[in-house]
């Protein structure tokens, strides 16, 4: 089962799963070996990276909270460079496409961070990470540049909450597709009683996406990428209903790394789902929870004619 | 790195301010190493994240956790862990004498490399400083020197065990940890001439949503660049640590 999560500009994004890690969860690749079947996933979505080298914060990064997680990283990463020469043989041996997540702060870094990763074959795409208090205007801008330099097939990542015209926006400019979103912000006390800021990743994000998925779907022409709160197949699944085209997992996968691979194996079709007391022509193998959920919704009822 | 299904077989009180449980025993964890840890989810736990638990004791039939007494835990209850996390204190070849220090914690940490070092005959002193002096020590092997010191770093015979020790192992308190390592940092240079490389380490312990490497919420500055508290620690020499 092949989806082309990204709309077919000058190169488009293929998957066989549609389901992928978010950025900031998964590390650069084989973090995770041990653990999770890559090639069961859709895709590896790396660690944020920078143009030039980011330090981690100073202070607390983890707060655990009643139901969920903030975390304030400072997004450390050694440089577009360093992180590509450093990766690139591995990524190059990846039995999954590499999106490459890019974080820019302006268009000249979009544009600069472009014709880097132009060079790179073992890159199959970018996802755009963008700061959450950008105007549309200076977001399409920056999409824009990015596009000009790169022939790359390009997600854009969108801020928390915002609406379609803004998703509207980087999509005129460009973009292959959205994400919806990135983890929102919060703030939190700390073990010390120190307030801390950073990206909330929690259950409850999950139903404030979903709405968001469900009505900009409907308003933009390139597909929706459904991203937070997923922490079972049922989740994704919302997503996929709502009209997502795939989905990110994002704290699910540090606190049971297997369910990544669980809810990429129920959506790509490689669960085999036999209904107890199914006739042998009512299943097949390789027909996952979805497809017979698909097959029940489409089959004709007695009301139809 | 594995993920294993252990049991939490019985749940012992040690003590007033924490429990001992046993888990069931697991092959892959005999090779668990004094530093190394388990990054534990409890069905049924309303715990987001995964706990870091230190063994402190490993064998064939059981393996045992040292956690504070305010967490409950039942017995036949399912554990799921991650392991194993980290690398093992890197001890010198010619050890005699290891310090070890809690500042405003408990010790556990540590507590799983004092049956090593007693095999092999080296000496072993456990100094209990701040609000780790509140911490009680009767389940811990006799043959151990306990001193009990102050918040301000004075303990008895401070400047002998300081100097018969070939290697010192500090944890301290996870919310105020780089801080505390920089006041110790400070007092070890006003106890000794010069603090030669592998000699004075610390056992970091920030919280881990991942254990793998992959979050990168539990990055350290070193003099040579950053690196992973779950994946290269706990233990770093602090003379190679950027404390700022």
């Amino acid at each position: 089962m092949s989806v082309t999560v990204t709309r077919s500009n000058k190169s488009s994004l293929t998957i066989d799963t549609p389901v992928m890690p978010a950025a900031g969860v998964f590390g650069y690749g084989d973090e995770y070996r041990d653990l999770i079947q890559l090639e069961k996933l859709g895709a590896l979505v790396t660690n944020p990276v920078t143009v030039s080298a980011w330090s981690p914060s100073s202070g607390t990064r983890v707060v655990p909270l009643e139901s969920g997680v903030l975390v304030h990283t400072g997004l450390p990463n050694p440089g577009l460079n360093k992180v590509i020469n450093t990766y690139r043989s591995m990524w190059s041996r990846m039995p999954i496409p590499v999106v490459l997540h890019l974080v820019i702060t302006n268009a000249e870094e979009a544009k600069r961070g472009a014709a880097r990763i132009e060079e790179e074959d073992s890159i199959t795409a970018v996802e755009l990470g963008i700061a959450d208090d950008l105007e549309a205007s200076e977001a399409a801008k920056q999409v824009a540049a990015f596009v000009e330099a790169s022939e790359k097939a390009l997600i854009v990542r969108l801020p928390f909450g915002v609406s379609a015209d803004f998703a509207e926006a980087v999509i005129d400019a460009g973009a292959g597709a959205v994400v919806l979103y990135a983890p929102p912000r919060g703030t939190a006390r700390d073990a010390g009683g120190r307030l801390v800021s950073g990206r909330v990743y929690s259950p409850i994000v999950k139903p404030l996406v979903l709405r968001s998925v469900g009505q900009i779907v409907r308003r933009v022409n390139a597909p929706v990428i459904g991203a937070g709160g997923i922490h079972s197949a049922a989740d994704a699944r919302d997503y996929l209903d709502a009209g997502a085209v795939a989905v990110q997992v994002d704290s699910l996968t540090w606190i049971n790394p297997k369910m990544l691979e669980i809810i990429a194996r129920d959506l790509g079709g490689l669960v085999i789902t036999q209904p107890l007391g199914a006739l042998p022509d009512e299943w097949n193998p390789g027909m996952g929870e979805t497809e017979r959920r698909r097959r029940i919704s489409d089959a004709p009822t007695k009301e139809d004619p | 790195m594995r993920e294993l299904i252990l049991n939490i077989e019985r749940v012992r009180r040690v003590n007033e301010t924490h429990q001992h449980l046993i888990l069931s025993a697991d092959q892959a964890l005999l090779n668990l190493k004094a530093g190394q840890s388990l990054l534990a989810h409890v069905e049924g736990s309303s715990a987001y994240l995964r706990e870091q638990w230190f063994p402190i004791s490993i064998s064939k039939s059981e393996v045992v956790v040292e956690r504070p007494a305010d967490r409950l835990y039942m017995p036949a209850t399912t554990v799921h862990v991650l392991s194993m996390i980290g690398q093992p204190f890197r001890y010198r070849r010619t050890l005699r004498s290891v310090l070890l220090i809690a500042y405003n914690t408990s010790p556990t940490p540590l507590l799983l490399s004092i049956p090593a070092l007693l095999a092999n005959q080296v000496g072993v002193t456990l100094v209990l400083l701040g609000s780790a002096a509140s911490y009680k020590t009767e389940h811990i092997a006799p043959e151990i020197e306990v001193i009990i010191g102050d918040a301000d770093f004075n303990w008895a015979n401070r400047v002998t065990t300081v100097g018969w020790a070939d290697q010192i192992f500090i944890t301290v308190d996870p919310a105020d940890e780089l801080a505390s390592f920089r006041k110790l940092w400070a007092l070890f240079n006003q106890l000794r001439n010069e603090i030669p490389k592998a000699y004075l380490f610390g056992v970091f312990q920030p919280i881990l949503p991942c254990g793998v490497g992959a979050c990168g919420a539990c990055m350290i500055r070193t003099k040579s660049g950053t690196t992973f508290a779950c994946t290269q620690g706990p233990a770093f020499d602090l003379a190679e640590m950027h404390l700022t």
